[in-house]
């Protein structure tokens, strides 16, 4: 294993040089998630976050006078904040969030509320609901066709409309052009998914997949293929946060967020982007150095985001594990052949829930949610021995990139 | 000529793109057989997507101003579903989408079809040229090979 001597220089070097007083004051303390299925039997939104949220206060050993904040990420058809305020009739809030999504969007928003008093403890949720436009037995579902792309008001896109789906493709193609990549580079992303996620329980695509079978899937979007492109599901997560000091009273493990961070590049059009060597994912490594004081010699679980396969790639290479272009022939050389996935330096899995190409579309939800099962040593057959440190790459390459490091205290 | 067309008729000519005030210029040069990209008078910079001020200098003295169209593909796919339009059939052949660097400025790039050439010799590093097709009636920005057309096409 060529890079069984470590990783590149990029590993060792996080300086938590920047002014950053809220590392380590926030902790997630509870955790929930109604499980992802490709249809939850006619179930809305609302009632997969309900089912959630309440799972997850629970699990925080509390009560609705304990919630005093509400943040709601913006999934197309998911209750708004207030909404779920009046769904669990919250007696006690005093601030209430809608961001966009992705993931960490909304863990930020309430991070940065509870650091500021704002309010104490925030239930944080996310519901995902198949839409009209990206499931065909969703299409034949008459009460959802309510969900509109982009909030309702949008026109229909045209085939040459470079929304973020379809980008991600787009420069798919430069990163082949560029880098020489083969389609097994980026088959090799979906196979790691799947045979973690046959470990996942929750997941809704546990059958075996080979290279073969990525090699003969449909191309959707050439040069990527169904199976580069996650899976739409009906489901709900829910987070419990609040200050560390708290967290220290009511449970005996609780997971602290070291830092966290979004990044955007001033030119993040789509196809306007200054290169692939200069996108959103730079701008959070560089965040989450300078404000956090763990990196990837202390990583125990690597969490890259994978909505699309180029995305995943991507991080790999720009959290430091490898140079650019060089993620596919990396994953070759952590590849562990018993278990059919990467294992960075024998050791570290690559989402081990099986990300949203295998365990399904939650935006960054699924990722945070097994790095805080992982670190409390929840996992149980797929448990990473003695996890303590977990690196979460969310999100993509243009509007919305995010990372955060997690940590047992 | 365009310049005639009232703000009411240019939302009809185009009912499936959205045209604001922003990008309004764009779509008149459309009818014109003109790709106009907005330019910065002060800092001379153009920007594409259509916005209110320069991003560079923030200035928000634009003008839309037209240019050649040439270019090189920069990325490139071929969709095998995607939005309907007329003239793509999805289930007969791969619909090419490129984005074009535009050689009025690094960067500077222009999202579109390409026409005319068989789906192999569509690739990065591609030069091109803008050739106006037809859509929903309305003319429509889309790439080309120079020359391509004397050649005959697809």
């Amino acid at each position: 294993m060529a890079g069984a001597s470590g990783t590149t220089s990029a590993a060792t070097g996080a300086t938590g040089s920047r002014r950053y007083p809220i590392r380590d004051q926030i902790a997630i303390v509870g955790v929930s998630s109604t499980a992802f299925s490709r249809d939850a039997g006619g179930r809305s939104p609302a009632s997969l976050a309900c089912e959630a949220s309440i799972q997850a206060i629970h699990d925080a050993g509390m009560t609705k006078a304990d919630i005093d904040g509400v943040v709601g990420v913006a999934e197309p058809g998911a209750p708004r904040a207030n909404q779920m305020a009046a769904l669990l009739e919250l007696p006690n809030v005093t601030h209430h969030a809608g961001p966009q999504p992705v993931a960490m969007f909304g863990m930020i928003d309430a991070m940065t509320a509870i650091f500021s008093g704002q309010c104490d403890t925030v239930l944080v949720y996310y519901a995902f609901m198949r839409a009209p436009w990206n499931s065909r037995s969703a299409a034949q579902d008459p009460f959802r066709r309510y969900v509109m792309m982009g909030g309702g008001t949008a026109k229909p896109p045209m085939p040459e409309s470079m929304d973020p789906s379809a980008a991600y493709t787009a420069w798919a193609s430069r990163y082949i052009h560029e880098f020489g990549a083969s389609r097994e580079d980026f088959g090799r992303i979906a196979l790691n998914m799947r045979a973690n996620a046959m470990q996942n329980p929750k997941a809704v695509m546990r059958t075996p997949l080979t290279m073969e079978a990525y090699l003969q899937a449909r191309m959707i979007r050439d040069p990527l293929c169904m199976l580069d492109m996650d899976v739409p599901v009906d489901g709900a997560d829910a987070f419990v946060l609040t200050t560390t000091e708290r967290a220290k009273r009511i449970t005996k493990n609780p997971i602290v967020i070291h830092a966290a961070t979004a990044g955007v590049v001033g030119r993040n059009d789509e196809d306007q982007l200054p290169s692939l060597a200069r996108h959103g994912q730079h701008v959070v490594v560089e965040s989450l150095r300078a404000r956090g004081e763990l990196w990837l010699d202390d990583v125990d679980v690597f969490f890259p985001y994978d909505g699309f396969s180029i995305i995943t790639l991507g991080w790999i290479e720009n959290v430091g594990y490898c140079k650019p272009g060089g993620a596919g022939r990396f994953m070759q050389e952590h590849w562990d052949e018993k278990t059919g996935r990467v294992l960075i330096n024998g050791r570290v899995p690559m989402n081990p829930h099986g990300g949203s190409l295998s365990e399904g579309a939650s935006r960054g939800t699924g990722h945070l949610r097994e790095a805080v099962t992982q670190l409390r040593g929840d996992a149980g057959p797929r448990q990473v021995a003695n996890a303590r440190t977990a690196l979460i790459g969310c999100g993509g390459f243009f509007f919305n990139s995010q990372g955060a490091i997690l940590r047992r205290l | 000529m365009a310049e005639a067309v009232s703000d009411a008729a240019l939302v009809e000519r185009f009912p499936w793109v959205q045209i604001s005030h922003d990008n309004k210029h764009l779509f008149r040069g459309w009818l014109d057989r003109q790709l106009l990209i907005q330019r910065c008078r002060d800092c001379k910079r153009f920007h594409h997507p259509p916005k209110p001020i320069c991003p560079a200098c923030w200035s928000g003295r634009l003008e839309p101003t037209a240019v050649s169209g040439r270019g090189v593909v920069h990325l490139a796919m071929f969709l095998r579903q995607g939005a309907p339009a007329p003239g793509v059939d999805y289930e007969k052949a791969p619909h090419p989408v490129v984005t074009v660097e535009l050689e009025e400025q690094p960067g500077l790039r222009f999202t579109s079809t390409v026409v005319e050439t068989p789906l192999d010799e569509i690739e990065i590093g591609l030069p091109v040229e803008l050739v106006w097709i037809d859509r929903y009636g309305a003319p429509f920005p889309a790439f080309r090979p120079p020359g391509r057309a004397a050649k005959g096409g697809r």
